[in-house]
């Protein structure tokens, strides 16, 4: 009786340990990458496009590639935000994606993080591609990816709205124009100009037309001209020509504001050119303080080829990135996407195609990467400052100048540490 | 004679008016061993499970606090040992008070306001009335809502031009609150939402406590005559001490890690306005291009040392007045 | 006497609508059209909606309240499992010791998912679980045992000890007390539990998030995302699926609310 009791006691625990330890070894279900080496015919893409699934355009292309290649790609979307975390936990753990496709300012983050490789490790050509495009990924004078396209910032106008307000959209040309029209579009009774003053990555982007156009440089945070920025916004706050909700809007609820039919302008992407065409809405480009278009930041993925155990792999998944990133298969994609193809030659296609595309080609052709002039994994310091900076001024709890001298020595700080 | 006892067990004997303690027949030293040897065995799998799935993570967590890790480190692994380093700095950053002051004031205000209007609502659905069993199970829908759709719900009901929040505001004459976008909105805003969310779980938990108070006390004190308000004062509240005080206690561990409610309507900010520990922390580690996963470590270090403290001096507390 | 039970009802009836305010905006969104989304003062009823959320959602997303489903049972089954057995032992069995135990539970919970969520990628890695639903069951459950063991230890702590006494003497061993007496007599703390696990692992999102890449298994709260592109969210599609996602959780909640309510604390055990 006293020896079962023992005994029972011990079986008690040892069957639940076994019970564990079968739920931990349990079966690995179907569908996602494994951990560990990938059986070799098989081979992972990770994108940043959950809204296409592999029956879409975009998951049927990716899949031909593959088998142009004489393998399968087993391809995921995850959130574009998510994706930097995901490789780099990924990388850590020997685990990464033969491709990933990831933001362009995050390229840098991840070169340095060393869990990418270089086109000289990998075999990927680079010809074609234009230079201002391909800066994003150019690390120390090392490509570590390709652009599967670009898209910029442009001021999308509606013409109804500046019609009733007796402005003429060419008329736009620098910033004193622009602040006049608006108030002439506030006088008639509707809303000024809308865009995204968010405290990410999208605020930033969003603010770098008129930051640069002012003339200033990321380097210094605080100089005049940056002041110069962050007044032009802080004032069309105050004197209400863009609505408070700018300080919360990302670009697509930006968007949705424009889209009531209430605003004059939005500043707005490549991305929504259809659906701003649909609307009957124009485009002209950003202007700068003083006249011209003013440069703006590219957006657009990269595709990159992380560190993988088997170097043989490389070979293979270069043909893939290939398949995808040149010749007719990208002026489609990019098509699809929305965005502009990053070779001349495959620009000439889509304005053949499509000539209303040309504001849009031109403001690509002028655009800079936000991570060039070899700011690289400085950047995502600086962006974090400068929207914060924004926010502050934004909201009214510092002036542009403080809120603009505070970012700079945060960033300095950082920096120097 | 219902019995009524206390859910908040952690140390030990029998609360009063349970029955005697020693369950297992005491028949000597072999007898005791076996019985807890039996014990143990019945508590194994909960011990394994949380060495395995609550240990590791905190331990790579201290880890990743009492180094210096880089991105590039965090790959591969070889970042310098700097003890205590991270602490200091993150005490010094600029950022660390205001959001330890955010932290108190979200948890405080909400539990609170979580608590009492959950108990209100408790005592109200007590009495007996048509349909009170179907409105209490919706009082619980928004409880399994994922957060991120209750949070976005929210942030649409609170946009200063086009939230519906405001537009009812102005129909009495309020001006516009731009509860989203100005500091002195931010966590008041965040606040609503969260107390919102968490009023379901103070109502099941506190209905179920009110459910175990013997109703010939009320009838006795009816007798005695007893008004409600003084019904409830005098026997409710003082009988629903062990229930609140767990009610209190997971409501203050659950609210301070609370993340994806503050995160989604503002991300802590504008500025630092709404910015509590978790947010920071998440923030340091996920919220730029750059991770910083030692600093995020740190602030979620620093977030489970408050609530040692707290629940350190709860079970001090427990044992003082069981002794 | 009966028209007080009506004036009562009415003020639940109005507290309940006050309270579901925000779940019936919800329902609103997922009724109107992108244009409409940013109108300025909205609009209470969707006037002029459209169902292009629900038509995309019906199409795309049954498969993951399948796994969703999965998920969730599996959770609950796992929770019980690990929580009953150890709560009889916290409560009755008395192990030395017993009370460091407790108090593990407690802080447990404090410790932020993110953090969980890293220190089990690198787990499930190693072990080759990641992308799976058992990877998930096992994930979910952790936001669930240790207050699981809470309430149970709550409720058997009020089981008289006669009972266990009388089985003993008529020379039941532990485990056969344990399964054949108490369980029977917890049945309302075991539904209280389970409900609590089944919804907790239902709308959990960021263990999904980090631990299941997508692909075909994947649980609804992963579903939405497929909305949320790189460049433009579809929201009247999130608030449709959120909508579908909370519709078969509500009708749980209803049906088992009123054993919810009584197993909590002690007190289903009268004299």
């Amino acid at each position: 009786m006293q020896v079962s009791r023992k005994a029972r006691a011990i079986g008690v625990a040892l069957l639940t340990a076994g019970v564990a330890a079968t739920a931990l070894t349990g079966c690995s279900s179907a569908g996602g990458s494994a951990s560990g080496s990938t059986p070799s015919g098989s081979y992972t893409f990770w994108d940043p496009y959950p809204q296409y699934d592999a029956t879409s355009a975009w998951g049927k292309l990716v899949a031909q590639c593959g088998a142009q290649a004489g393998v399968t790609v087993t391809r995921t979307g995850y959130d574009t935000s998510d994706l930097t975390n995901k490789a780099l936990l990924a990388g850590q753990q020997g685990n990464s994606p033969d491709i990933l496709l990831v933001d362009n300012p995050v390229v840098s983050t991840l070169a340095d993080a060393g869990i990418l490789t270089t086109t000289g490790e990998n075999g990927l050509s680079t010809g074609a591609i234009a230079q201002n495009i391909l800066g994003a990924g150019v690390v120390d004078g090392k490509t570590y990816g390709v652009p599967i396209g670009a898209n910029t910032l442009a001021l999308y106008y509606n013409p109804k709205v500046l019609k009733a307000a007796r402005v003429d959209p060419k008329s736009v040309t620098d910033w004193t124009t622009l602040t006049a029209a608006l108030a002439k579009v506030k006088a008639a009774g509707k809303k000024g100009i809308t865009f995204s003053g968010i405290n990410t990555e999208e605020g930033s982007f969003q603010f770098l037309p008129w930051f640069w156009g002012a003339g200033a440089d990321l380097t210094k945070l605080d100089s005049p001209q940056a002041v110069q920025a962050l007044t032009l916004w802080t004032d069309w706050i105050k004197k209400g020509y863009a609505p408070n909700s700018v300080i919360q809007n990302t670009q697509t609820t930006s968007w949705q504001e424009f889209q009531t039919g209430n605003f004059a302008f939005s500043e707005n992407g490549t991305w929504q050119k259809a659906a701003a065409a649909q609307m009957g809405a124009g485009v002209i480009t950003i202007p700068a303080a003083t006249g011209g278009a003013a440069p703006v930041p590219t957006g657009g993925e990269f595709f990159t080829l992380p560190v993988q155990k088997d170097t043989a792999r490389y070979k293979t998944t270069a043909k893939i990135v290939e398949c995808l990133s040149q010749g007719g298969n990208i002026v489609t994609t990019d098509n699809t996407l929305n965005y502009i193809v990053a070779s001349q030659a495959g620009q000439q296609a889509q304005l053949k195609a499509d000539p209303t595309l040309k504001t849009w080609v031109d403001a690509v052709g002028v655009a800079k990467a936000r991570t060039g002039d070899n700011l690289g994994i400085k950047y995502p310091v600086i962006s974090q400052q400068l929207w914060t900076a924004v926010q502050k001024a934004e909201t009214g709890s510092a002036s542009p100048s403080d809120a603009l001298k505070a970012a700079q020595q945060a960033v300095d700080a950082k920096l120097t540490k | 004679m219902t019995v009524i006892t206390s859910p908040t067990r952690s140390a030990a004997p029998a609360p009063a008016g349970a029955a005697p303690a020693a369950p297992a027949p005491r028949r000597g030293s072999p007898g005791k061993r076996r019985a807890q040897l039996t014990a143990w065995g019945f508590a194994a799998p909960v011990v394994v499970y949380l060495a395995l799935f609550y240990a590791y993570p905190l331990y790579k967590n201290i880890d990743l606090s009492l180094r210096h890790y880089t991105v590039r480190s965090f790959i591969t692994g070889d970042a310098p040992f700097v003890g205590l380093q991270n602490f200091v700095a993150i005490i010094a950053n600029p950022t660390f008070w205001p959001s330890m002051l955010n932290t108190a004031i979200f948890v405080f205000v909400s539990i609170v306001f979580q608590f009492a209007i959950g108990l209100a609502l408790a005592v109200f659905f007590f009495k007996n009335f048509r349909l009170n069993g179907f409105l209490r199970a919706l009082f619980l829908v928004p409880w399994l809502l994922p957060l991120l759709v209750s949070a976005s719900t929210w942030s649409w009901m609170f946009n200063s031009d086009s939230g519906v929040v405001n537009s009812f505001l102005e129909a009495f004459g309020i001006g516009q609150i731009n509860w989203l976008t100005s500091p002195q909105w931010s966590l008041t805003a965040v606040l609503i939402a969260n107390i919102w969310i968490g009023i379901p779980f103070n109502l099941v938990i506190m209905y179920s406590g009110l459910q175990g108070i013997s109703p010939e006390l009320y009838e006795a004190a009816s007798l005695d005559g007893a008004n409600g308000w003084q019904r409830f004062w005098r026997i409710t509240f003082p009988l629903l001490r062990p229930v609140t005080t767990i009610t209190l206690l997971l409501g203050f561990v659950y609210t301070l890690k609370v993340f994806d409610i503050i995160w989604i309507m503002t991300r802590g900010g504008p500025a630092t306005s709404s910015t509590t520990l978790a947010i920071w922390s998440y923030q340091l580690g996920f919220g730029s291009l750059l991770p910083d996963f030692s600093s995020a470590a740190t602030v979620g270090n620093v977030l489970i040392i408050i609530a040692l403290i707290f629940g350190l001096s709860y079970a001090r507390m427990q044992r003082r007045s069981e002794a | 006497m009966k028209r007080r039970s009506w004036v009562l009802t009415l003020v639940g009836i109005v507290l309940t609508a006050v309270m579901l305010f925000p779940v019936y905006w919800m329902v609103n969104v997922s009724f109107t059209k992108a244009s409409d989304m940013r109108k300025s003062p909205p609009n209470l009823f969707p006037i002029d909606g459209t169902l292009h959320g629900y038509t995309v959602v019906l199409q795309q997303q049954l498969p993951f309240l399948g796994t969703s489903l999965l998920i969730g049972l599996g959770t609950v089954v796992l929770t019980l499992v690990l929580a009953a057995p150890a709560a009889f032992a916290l409560a009755k069995l008395r192990p030395r010791g017993g009370g460091v135990l407790s108090f593990l539970l407690l802080i447990a919970q404090i410790i932020p998912a993110i953090i969980m969520a890293m220190g089990f990628y690198t787990i499930y890695v190693r072990l080759g679980i990641l992308d799976s639903i058992w990877g998930l069951i096992l994930a979910d459950s952790t936001l669930a045992v240790p207050f699981g063991v809470l309430i149970f230890t709550a409720f058997m702590a009020g089981i008289p000890d006669e009972l266990l006494q009388a089985a003993r003497i008529d020379g039941a061993s532990t485990w056969r007390t344990f399964v054949s007496v108490v369980l029977p007599v917890s049945r309302n703390s075991v539904v209280t539990v389970s409900l609590f696990s089944f919804l907790w692992a239902w709308s959990d999102f960021l263990f999904a998030n980090t631990l299941d890449g997508g692909g075909d298994l994947k649980p609804i709260t992963l579903g939405i995302y497929a909305y949320i592109g790189n460049n433009n969210q579809d929201w009247n599609s999130i608030m449709a699926t959120a909508v579908v996602a909370s519709v078969p959780a509500a009708v749980l909640l209803v049906l088992a609310q009123r054993y919810v309510a009584a197993g909590v604390t002690a007190g289903a055990v009268k004299d």
